[in-house]
């Protein structure tokens, strides 16, 4: 692979690299704000200029100041390259420490803090602002210019996810490349020039395509702000864990981030995985953390008539003297493709060991539109996993209500809120002997069973998905279960001793081996 | 011991024997801090001593490792908490070392005369201990008396008469009061005049110098491979100050002479430790007239000095500035140093990592307490218990710094 030099340390690159791309594969940051490595290259902040070796270099005058003259004489100076624009040559000497490269910086850095407005205090970016951190490697200086500032649009409404500040922006134009280029919808774009430079939204246009909220996760300053996430928390303190996306079968990598002082999930970022979302994610994906705090089953339920809430060992208990009034040839156990493969396999395992069932269902949530980008399909981040888990033999709802129906099934025990039926389609299955539901959230499942058994969310556990193409991922626990709740595997190993047949041995904790695909190790 | 029971039979009783053994502290009235000795005795003889520390830690070192690089300064006070300004100077200039910074020379002139006045204060209150164990109360009263002179000057400038937590990367927490000069000025005649009583009280007291000379020699070559510093081993011979071996803060263009013994024995450290303060006390004198009434305090760098507040509130590079400051501190880069400065007690070190964060990754202390602490076992072999007292107090351990 050729090289060149970069502060005197060689770059190993690919043809057709710029510097600053492959400098960026090696870990080596320069400092920049308009280039992203999923984005085309604009080359219009100036912050990552550099200095390339040449036998003869261009050479621009400029005045110096002399300390002796005690004045300003003519002199010359290197002329400096965008690191992102110029392509690596092999060989090469590239300076981006030089005194005349970090001049630049500090100068372009000090240019753009020109007419920032003294936000940070109430910015949902400060303390991940490329504006804070640079002018603390590059610039370095306090307020030269003591007039007052411009003046643009604030809080500007771009749609139903996005707000933008005229005032924070650089102008990098990554949002709107961002449209351009990922999404193919040109939605933003640039207005005005000099100091009334401004983004903005196509006439009659709202930014209102699936992909909104990356704008807001490709803006290197505060400029565009998510209205799901603005002045909710502050950064600092959030911690993060490593996660995949629930919204749909493509499983893209996230970060969830979190307030370990409230245990609560405040937003989603992408995390970039070359081979499932390269940096991206849909507004939707975005906003399933939602569902990890919003209609959560935290108790359980038991339906005689009218609902109760009971604890969940007198749930349990129900549970298996429902479960146990039921021949196994008469129960039918519903998988879901929301849960991960452990709870799926547990129920598996449960319904052969302990049940005597080998009527397996999957329970598939709908309403969802897919592209060609991202958004798969199927909505469901499991359905291979759960599929898989059940040996590739499962049937499904639609077949689960033929069987009631017919009255081959006299018992149901489903995992999981999620399905594509909704409860009064559903609702044959309530007069059923037994009808058991375990789950974390409210749905059409648990409407219509006479027994609920909270459990943990996805968040609230380690586990793994299989996506569309068949990759395991696994995903880290984010926050606590709510008191006394379990993952669903957890509560299947006890509702097997509630009915008096505990499980041979004890359950996995960790994700064991799994047939849909190698476990693909989180990345960073 | 054995039980007086084997000797029943009178004419069979002998003394024993055996050594006896002895744990002085770790709670003892005469002990200086919270350490335990653990003595073999044959009868007043000492025949060997263990020196056991570790009573007083609480994980000074590790616990940098959680805040910023200036949220170290309250551990730094609590080092040799008889005189923290000393701490705070060398840990200041530690971190500034690393990240390449000289502090103006206002700056470096009134961290000598703060240094100076918190050396005069830990050397009187070795001083004064002393007296006071070997039943000399009165001079002890008036040696405290004196400290609390400098402890009022010291509070009038800081806030604090012993945490002060005064020193800051790039600078001082504050600049001089315009008082100061006229209140060391005043109070260096009195010290000397005090001096000079407490001089004829002890010095011609035959007790005290019976208790003091040939007691607890340490050798010039001891000294040297134990690696003790400051006055312990000036006291033995050696001329080694780090003010004069290797200067900071501007010390090599001070006049003052480093006091030497040539026996190593208690009295010795006794009188080069008063003699320090007579120094000290001359450099005090040289460092108010050169002290600058105006000027800045603080490096010009506001990545290391916290900005003005109206630029915080008015400007945006002062809110970042502000923001990145407290949120995750002054940056070093990545190295690691090792900084040294006389403190009280001998060389004070800092050997400092960092990782380019606002972090320390480690921030290690060389305490000169724990390092002369060695000594007190080769010193005390073949002397009496009662000598322990005195001996140990001229070691001048300090628990906070010895333990950390």
């Amino acid at each position: 692979m050729p090289t060149f030099k970069l502060d005197g340390r060689e770059v190993p690159f690919e043809p057709g690299d710029t510097i600053m791309k492959a400098a960026w594969r090696q870990g080596i940051e320069i400092p920049h704000y308009c280039w992203h490595p999923g984005l085309s290259i604009a080359a219009n902040c100036r912050m990552c200029l550099v200095e390339i070796k040449a036998e003869r270099p261009m050479l621009m005058p400029t005045l110096k100041w002399d300390e002796s003259k005690q004045d300003y004489v003519p002199s010359d100076k290197p002329k400096l390259t965008p690191s992102c624009q110029a392509s690596a040559v092999p060989g090469q000497e590239v300076f981006s420490q030089s005194p005349e490269a970090k001049n630049a910086q500090a100068h372009v850095q000090e240019f753009l803090l020109l007419n920032h407005p003294v936000d940070c205090p109430i910015c949902d970016q400060a303390g991940e602002c490329k504006l804070q951190d640079y002018w603390q490697t590059s610039q370095g200086t306090l307020k030269r210019k003591h007039t007052e500032p411009v003046h643009k649009p604030k809080a500007v409404r771009f749609g139903p996810t996005i707000v933008y500040d005229g005032e924070r922006c650089i102008m990098c134009t990554r949002c709107i490349r961002v449209c351009d280029e990922v999404v193919g919808d040109h939605v933003l774009d640039m207005r005005e020039r000099g100091n009334k430079n401004e983004i903005t939204v196509s006439p009659g246009r709202e930014l209102n395509h699936k992909y909104t909220l990356m704008t807001e996760h490709v803006c290197p300053v505060g400029a565009l702000t998510s209205r799901d996430f603005r002045f909710k928390a502050r950064v600092w303190f959030l911690r993060s864990a490593k996660s995949v996306c629930t919204g749909c079968s493509t499983g893209c990598n996230d970060h969830m981030d979190f307030d370990p002082r409230k245990n609560q999930i405040f937003r989603i970022r992408p995390r970039d995985n070359a081979e499932v979302n390269k940096f991206w994610m849909c507004d939707d994906g975005m906003l399933t953390y939602h569902r990890v705090h919003e209609n959560r089953v935290t108790q359980g339920i038991i339906r005689n008539g009218q609902a109760k809430n009971v604890t969940r060992a007198e749930a349990l208990g129900a549970a298996a003297a429902a479960l146990g009034k039921v021949s196994g040839a008469n129960l039918a156990v519903v998988l879901s493709a929301q849960h991960s493969n452990e709870d799926n396999q547990a129920l598996v395992r449960f319904a052969k060991e302990v049940l005597g069932s080998e009527r397996f269902h999957i329970a598939l949530l709908g309403g969802w539109e897919g592209d060609n980008i991202l958004r798969h399909t199927d909505n469901n981040p499991n359905c291979a996993g759960a599929l898989a888990a059940a040996g590739g033999k499962a049937s499904s709802m639609p077949d689960l209500l033929k069987d009631v129906a017919s009255g081959a099934v006299q018992g149901v025990l489903a995992l999981g809120w999620a399905s594509t039926e909704d409860a009064a389609t559903l609702a044959p299955l309530r007069a059923l002997k037994a009808m058991v539901s375990l789950s974390s959230n409210v749905g059409a499942l648990t409407e219509v069973a006479t027994t609920v058994v909270p459990v943990a969310s996805f968040a609230e556990m380690e586990g793994s998905f299989v996506n569309a193409k068949g990759m395991a991922q696994r995903f880290e626990r984010v926050i606590d279960a709510p008191e006394g709740v379990k993952p669903a595997w957890q509560t299947l190993a006890d509702l097997a001793k509630a009915m008096g047949k505990p499980l041979s041995h004890a359950q996995p904790t960790h994700a064991p081996a799994l047939q849909g695909g190698a476990v693909e190790e989180a990345r960073s | 011991m054995e039980p007086i029971q084997e000797y029943e039979d009178e004419n069979s009783l002998e003394l024993p024997s055996e050594p006896m053994h002895l744990h002085m502290g770790p709670s003892h009235p005469a002990m200086h801090g919270t350490i335990r000795m653990v003595l073999e005795l044959d009868g007043e003889i000492i025949r060997k001593v263990d020196v056991q520390p570790g009573y007083l830690h609480r994980g000074f070192e590790k616990s940098c490792e959680r805040g910023t690089w200036s949220q170290v300064y309250p551990y730094t006070d609590r080092l040799n908490y008889c005189s923290p300004m000393l701490n705070n100077v060398g840990f200041s200039l530690a971190v500034e070392k690393l990240i390449g910074i000289e502090v103006p020379e206002r700056c470096q002139i009134y961290r000598v005369i703060l240094g100076e006045l918190a050396r005069v204060t830990d050397h009187l209150t070795c001083a004064g201990a002393m007296a006071m164990e070997l039943g000399a109360f009165t001079p002890f009263l008036w040696i405290i008396k004196v400290r609390d002179w400098i402890w009022d000057i010291l509070e009038i400038e800081t806030g604090a008469r012993m945490t002060h937590s005064f020193g800051r990367i790039g600078g001082m927490a504050k600049p001089p009061t315009e008082k100061l000069k006229e209140l060391v000025r005043n109070v260096l005649p009195e010290i000397d005049k005090v001096l000079g009583e407490v001089n004829v009280t002890l010095l011609r007291n035959r007790i005290f110098m019976d208790r003091l000379q040939g007691v607890g020699v340490l050798s010039k070559e001891d000294a040297l491979s134990l690696g003790v510093t400051g006055p312990m081993l000036r006291a033995t011979g050696v001329d080694y100050d780090v003010r004069k071996a290797t200067p900071y803060s501007g010390y090599e263009t001070y006049d003052f002479e480093v006091p030497i013994g040539h026996v190593g024995d208690t009295y010795d450290r006794f009188m080069v430790r008063l003699e320090e303060v007579n120094q000290s006390c001359r450099i005090l004198g040289q460092a108010i007239e050169r002290l600058p009434d105006s000027g800045p305090i603080n490096v010009d760098d506001p990545r290391v000095i916290l900005p003005p507040k109206d630029e915080v509130y008015t400007t945006i590079e002062g809110t970042i500035a502000h923001f990145k400051l407290v949120m995750e501190g002054v940056k070093p880069p990545k190295g690691a140093i090792y900084s040294y400065t006389e403190g009280g007690n001998g060389e004070l070190g800092f050997y400092i990592v960092s990782d380019g964060s606002g972090t320390p990754y480690r921030v290690r202390c060389r305490p000169p307490c724990f390092i002369n602490l060695q000594s007190a076992g080769p010193m005390l072999v073949g002397d009496q218990v009662a000598d322990i007292v005195p001996v140990f107090g001229s070691v001048n351990m300090i628990g906070g710094e010895c333990d950390r």
